[in-house]
């Protein structure tokens, strides 16, 4: 690895500092599960689920809920898109999603109101692969539902991994 | 509409999911209008989805599919095969897991394979691959609740 190791050594300091935050940044779904926003997606995906007209939303929708939108932007404490800040200052400027494993305790109703945290679950690296030089980061969100007696109920979850790294080719 | 399951797949209709049984495949042509559209109902705004000039300064050949749509392509072929097998849609997903390869560009035809690969403690894991011309676009496991 060519990577000087001060480097190395910052950036996993910051992925340790990072990771102790635990569950962090969490986020209110701009809206409630809906049927038009639904809609939308079942018309773009072909999907003809008659479920989903039905008071139930897709799984695969638990991650769409709390998408920041157009211009949204993830808060200053957000896990994730501070170690890719990290990352980036570092010279690892590219991103690439490798994984994205997705858990479904259920499904969704139309009417609920979802919220999200954001915890670091790994960094690794450097790693040469095909792409160039780079560090896997794994993510993990938790999709929560509030019940009427304040229990929270998770309801998703997701590992999301990227590799964040410098193309090949480009000056290092 | 294209239905994942143009082939019949008599012998296995209605019974129990078993390791072996095959999914039959797929064939989504990818259009712009369903990168575009597929990226904006997932709320996913990023320019590489839907602006091709901006896509292509950053390297790309052009706009690609999402990663929301693909976990969402995945569940749908999964879905619409356990509906034509079991003639309900009650099927509940219980997880999608998906490694990203080759982008899915407009012009490509995005081929579904899959397979049951166990089943066992009533959750049946269907492993499922996502071809393009340039290779696997997405390869991965769905489980799924068996009834």
């Amino acid at each position: 690895m060519n990577q000087p190791s001060a480097a190395h050594e910052r950036i996993m300091a910051e992925a340790e500092r990072i990771q102790a935050l635990g569950e962090a940044a969490e986020r209110e779904a701009r809206d409630p599960v809906n049927q038009p926003t639904i809609n939308n997606w079942l018309e773009a995906m072909g999907n003809t689920n008659p479920r989903w007209k039905a008071g139930e939303a897709p799984p695969s929708m638990a991650q769409v809920w709390t998408m920041y939108g157009l211009g949204g932007k993830p808060p200053a404490d957000d896990p994730l898109h501070g170690m890719m800040k990290v990352l980036t200052d570092e010279g690892f400027t590219a991103v690439l999603g490798t994984n994205c494993e997705q858990e479904y305790r259920r499904t969704l109703t139309v009417g609920e109101q979802v919220r999200v945290t954001t915890a670091l679950e790994s960094v690794v690296g450097p790693k040469r692969t095909g792409m160039g030089e780079g560090y896997f980061v794994t993510s993990r969100n938790t999709w929560y539902v509030d019940g009427a007696d304040g229990d929270a109920e998770v309801v998703a979850t997701m590992l999301f991994r990227v590799l964040k790294f410098v193309p090949k080719g480009a000056a290092s | 509409m294209t239905t994942p399951t143009t082939s019949t797949n008599p012998s296995t209709t209605g019974a129990p999911l078993a390791a072996g049984d095959t999914i039959p495949a797929w064939v989504l042509p990818i259009t712009p209008t369903l990168v575009v559209s597929t990226a904006i109902s997932t709320r996913d705004f990023q320019d590489v989805h839907h602006d091709r000039d901006i896509a292509q300064a950053a390297g790309s050949k052009d706009i690609f599919v999402n990663i929301l749509t693909s976990t969402a392509l995945v569940e749908r072929y999964v879905t619409e095969w356990l509906h034509e097998r079991t003639g309900d849609w009650d099927t509940d997903v219980r997880g999608i897991a998906i490694r990203l390869g080759a982008p899915a560009y407009p012009y490509d035809t995005l081929t579904f394979t899959g397979s049951v690969a166990s089943v066992e403690d009533g959750v049946a894991t269907l492993q499922v691959t996502g071809a393009v011309p340039l290779g696997d676009h997405v390869t991965g496991t769905v489980k799924v609740a068996v009834r």
